[in-house]
């Protein structure tokens, strides 16, 4: 079942967030459970990728790191991702009103939020041979792509006009921008105080 | 009262002379507290042991390396930490810099920093990286600059009246200094003075801070 | 008092710095692609030493600032003051001396920067006969602003002067202080501050130069435009005014984080540091009053491809001002610091955040004031998307670029030495400078669009014309315009709409 769903998220998201928009219970039900496994894909393909081949950005060797090291780093990852995945759904629940949304529950938007960032989760694959520029490369086609699905789909979850899932989407998409840029703040903030790997402060 | 706040705010909206004040007044609070202390400040700006005088020709390099936009690319100070010191040197120190006028510290390593760039490289291995640096650092993507060793160093500007200048500002440039000083780059291209500038470049530290 | 409603308001200046300011983003962009190329072929300067990266590099920095930002901020001001204040243009001969003046400026600066005449100093780099012939322009550009506000026929003096009025009167004081420097000759002068202290007080300029001119001024365009465009009032009028406020104050303290670890006391980094993470209040209020402003005005959207770029300037508005702050951390400027995350972080702003409100501005006074439908609303919705995927891409450019950089270059092994060479670390950003070029030169694409769109819609002659400008309706509804009222709600000033 799960496998069969994911299939349709990937392929006929449509159908799913009109699933969603009609409060469809079972499908909003098992697309969450989807999410628990989506959420942990990131991390875990990025603590096989470490251990495999080291950070590689690209200079001569590639940064390895001791086993505790990758355990904190995929935990922090892990929270990161947990924490940006609920905030950005409860986020979108406080904007609704603004836009016209209505009372959408929030099943519902964990659910949309699920689908929306399903492509990113499965496209992280690539930690698997962390090499930053190839992770970027792979990144660029799977943003525009969980774009769209925001885009696209808003609109029919809140069941609003399209402008104004628009501008909705817009504002989730500068949030999103700002969660994405914290990540990197925190990251370089955390090697400062000696957590990830070793610089020389 | 209730809008207490936005009867005040109305005085402002409707008296253009008043909106100027108030921006002009509120705007420079942050540079009377924090930027004029700094330029009282005097361990800024006073010479120690610490501190190097250009001489005409080092000058000369400087006004180069100014002209041709070094600073765009390299940096001229080194963070005290550990990373960096290994990579650079000694940290750089605001005694160091009295006498750089306008700082050259930059804001992005496209390449390397220079601050203790002097003495790391012979005037050879400088001569032939500048006129082409990919025959050196095959990967390297600096622009080579082969006229500066066409053109002559007393193209750059009269040197008298720059020191001069510079003696109103406080450097200590003696008579004898400045008399002296077109003789000294007579015959030099700008590119030896940018050179001889290169290698004095951070030596001035005293040996006890090394 | 309105008896030809094309004789009231003076726009002929006005179209014509819309036109210098369109051909000087297509000039910038075009130099900043190019030094993107020459980071990855450094051969792009054909051996002539005009062309080399030090000299165009300002030649890219100012051409966008002064050129294209500048001539953009003083139409869109001409243009908002007069319809703000109800009055034609205060002494418009002035105003005409300074669009011509300053295009002048900008092209014979821009020639002395080749010539390799610089103070060095960022943003300010034109010699002293510049910034003489600068301050000059300014103090017209002021007595033409401040002029046309006295004279005004409406009472109160609306938001988006407030921010042209900061722009206007901070810009010069850093101006004035910052190039503060003993003439040698003609292209050679000494600045009157020593190392650290010139460093500070650069940033100082530096810093507030971004905050004034191109945050401020810019914020001015957006208090204009959002409400005339959406035609919504502001969302919320105290909300504006606490956020100019406190936005004017806490910005010039935040100059000095351009310099955490380096040779300054480090009371004043601790102090800009702590000044520029307070600075993210007042930006985001100002955000989210465009934002709820906008949200209202949703139907416009499908017809209007100029509102599009002001909601997405809003979007990046928020990740710069967010980023900023952070950066400011000094734990995190450890890394950031010298790396090319500065670079994308600017280019947020400027790419995502000013040249996406200007856009949009644009997209909006050109077919109003000529009385015309824009030329292609396809080529402007096309254009829309490329702004945007150039913005992503060149952000994420820089961002991968960036913390490499700073990870790589501060890397150390079990031992504690070093674990990679400086040449290391450049050899890995051969591939995001590639990417950050594709980057630029879709979003210089999407300019020339516009240029070729705007400049149809003016000169073209197979536009059909749909009404005169609505110079008369735009004097409607004002609130203040017959007998001023005490405000009854949060939305107390609306623009005259």
């Amino acid at each position: 079942m799960g496998n069969l769903l994911l299939f349709v998220v990937l392929h006929t998201p449509g159908v799913v967030f009109r699933q969603i928009a009609e409060g469809n219970t079972r499908i909003i039900g098992s697309v969450q459970k989807l999410t628990f496994l989506l959420i942990l894909l990131p991390p875990v393909f990025s603590f096989i990728g470490s251990t495999l081949f080291g950070w590689r950005l690209g200079a001569a060797d590639p940064l390895y790191f001791d086993s505790t090291a990758r355990v904190i780093i995929s935990f922090f990852y892990a929270d990161a991702l947990i924490l940006g995945y609920i905030s950005t759904a409860l986020i979108a629940r406080w904007m609704s009103k603004t836009y016209g949304g209505g009372k959408v529950p929030t099943a519902s938007l964990f659910a949309f939020f699920t689908v929306v960032l399903a492509p990113i989760c499965i496209a992280s694959a690539a930690h698997i041979f962390p090499h930053i520029f190839f992770n970027v490369l792979v990144l660029i086609p799977t943003i525009i792509w969980s774009m769209t699905l925001l885009y696209r789909g808003l609109p029919v979850v809140m069941n609003i006009p399209p402008e104004r899932g628009m501008l909705m989407s817009s504002s989730l998409v500068g949030w999103l921008l700002v969660a994405f840029v914290s990540l990197l703040g925190l990251s370089a903030a955390l090697w400062t105080y000696g957590i990830g790997p070793s610089i020389g402060v | 009262m209730k809008y207490h706040g936005v009867t005040l705010h109305r005085k402002l909206e409707n008296n253009i002379g008043l909106l100027i004040f108030g921006i002009l007044f509120i705007s420079s609070i942050g540079g009377l507290v924090q930027v004029l202390p700094s330029i009282f400040q005097e361990s800024l700006k006073t010479a120690t042991e610490n501190s190097h005088l250009y001489s005409a020709v080092e000058l000369t390099g400087r006004d180069v390396y100014i002209r041709e936009g070094c600073h765009v690319c390299h940096s001229q100070q080194i963070r005290p930490l550990l990373a960096e010191v290994e990579r650079y040197g000694p940290y750089s120190r605001a005694d160091e810099f009295v006498y750089d006028r306008p700082f050259m510290w930059g804001s992005k390593r496209t390449g390397p920093d220079l601050h203790r760039i002097g003495g790391k490289y012979s005037d050879d291995w400088h001569r032939v990286h500048l006129i082409d640096p990919r025959s050196v650092i095959n990967n390297s993507i600096m622009p080579a600059y082969p006229w500066l060793a066409e053109w002559e160093a007393t193209d750059l500007g009269d040197i008298q009246k720059k020191m001069s200048v510079l003696r109103i500002l406080g450097h200590p440039y003696t008579d004898e200094e400045i008399a002296a000083a077109p003789e000294e780059i007579a015959g030099l291209s700008q590119l030896d003075a940018l050179i001889i500038y290169l290698q004095v470049l951070g030596t001035g530290l005293a040996e006890e801070y090394r | 008092m309105i008896s030809d409603g094309r004789e009231i308001y003076h726009d002929g200046v006005v179209k014509r710095l819309i036109q210098f300011s369109i051909i000087w983003a297509v000039v910038g962009m075009v130099v900043g692609v190019w030094l993107a190329a020459q980071l990855i072929w450094p051969g792009l300067d054909f051996g002539q030493f005009w062309l080399t990266f030090g000299r165009i590099r300002p030649l890219h920095t100012n051409g966008i600032i002064f050129g294209f930002g500048v001539s953009a901020l003083m139409a869109t001001a001409f243009y908002s003051v007069q319809r703000t204040s109800n009055v034609p243009l205060f002494m418009p001969r002035l105003a005409w001396i300074c669009c011509y003046g300053w295009q002048v400026l900008v092209l014979l600066g821009g020639i002395s920067l080749l010539a390799g005449w610089t103070s060095t100093k960022e943003y300010a780099e034109l010699e002293w006969p510049f910034d003489i012939v600068i301050t000059i322009l300014w103090v017209c550009f002021a007595v033409v602003f401040f002029g046309t506000i006295a004279t005004r026929r409406i009472r109160s003096i609306y938001v988006s002067n407030w921010f042209y009025g900061a722009l206007i009167i901070v810009i010069a004081m850093l101006h004035i202080v910052n190039n503060l420097a003993l003439p040698v000759s003609i292209n050679k002068s000494y600045s009157l501050f020593p190392g650290a202290q010139d460093a500070i007080v650069q940033w100082w300029y530096g810093h507030n130069a971004v905050g004034f001119l191109l945050t401020g001024g810019f914020l001015g365009m957006l208090y204009y435009f959002l409400p005339k465009q959406s035609g919504q009032p502001i969302w919320s009028y105290r909300l504006s005014v606490i956020s100019f406020w406190a936005f004017t104050y806490t910005y010039i303290w935040a100059g000095p984080h351009h310099l955490h670890y380096n040779s300054i006391p480090e009371w004043v980094q601790s102090l800009a540091m702590v000044m520029s993470l307070i600075l993210l209040a007042p930006s985001w209020a100002t955000m989210i009053n465009g934002i709820m402003t906008v949200s209202k005005a949703w139907r416009k959207l499908s017809v209007d491809p100029a509102l599009k770029f002001i909601v997405l300037a809003l979007a990046f508005y928020g990740l710069a001002t967010f980023e900023g702050p952070m950066m400011a951390i000094r734990s995190v400027n450890i890394v950031s610091h010298f790396t090319d995350w500065t670079i994308g972080h600017v280019h947020s702003g400027a790419l995502g955040w000013n040249a996406m409100i200007t856009y949009g501005t644009f997209y909006y006074m050109v077919p109003h004031m000529m009385g015309r439908e824009l030329y292609s609303v396809r080529l402007a919705n096309i254009h829309f998307w490329l702004a945007l995927a150039g913005t992503m891409l060149y952000i994420l450019a820089m961002w991968g670029a960036g913390v490499s950089q700073g990870l790589l270059w501060l890397s150390i092994d079990d031992i504690g030495e070093l674990s990679y060479s400086f040449n290391d670390v450049m050899a890995a950003m051969v591939p995001y400078y590639a990417l950050r070029l594709v980057a630029g030169l879709i979003f210089l694409a999407g300019t020339v669009l516009m240029a070729y769109n705007l400049f149809r819609t003016m000169y073209g002659r197979h536009t059909v014309a749909v009404s005169p400008p609505l110079i008369i309706d735009e004097l409607q509804g004002t609130v203040y315009k017959e007998e001023p009222r005490e405000p009854s709600s949060g939305n107390a000033q609306e623009v005259p709409a």
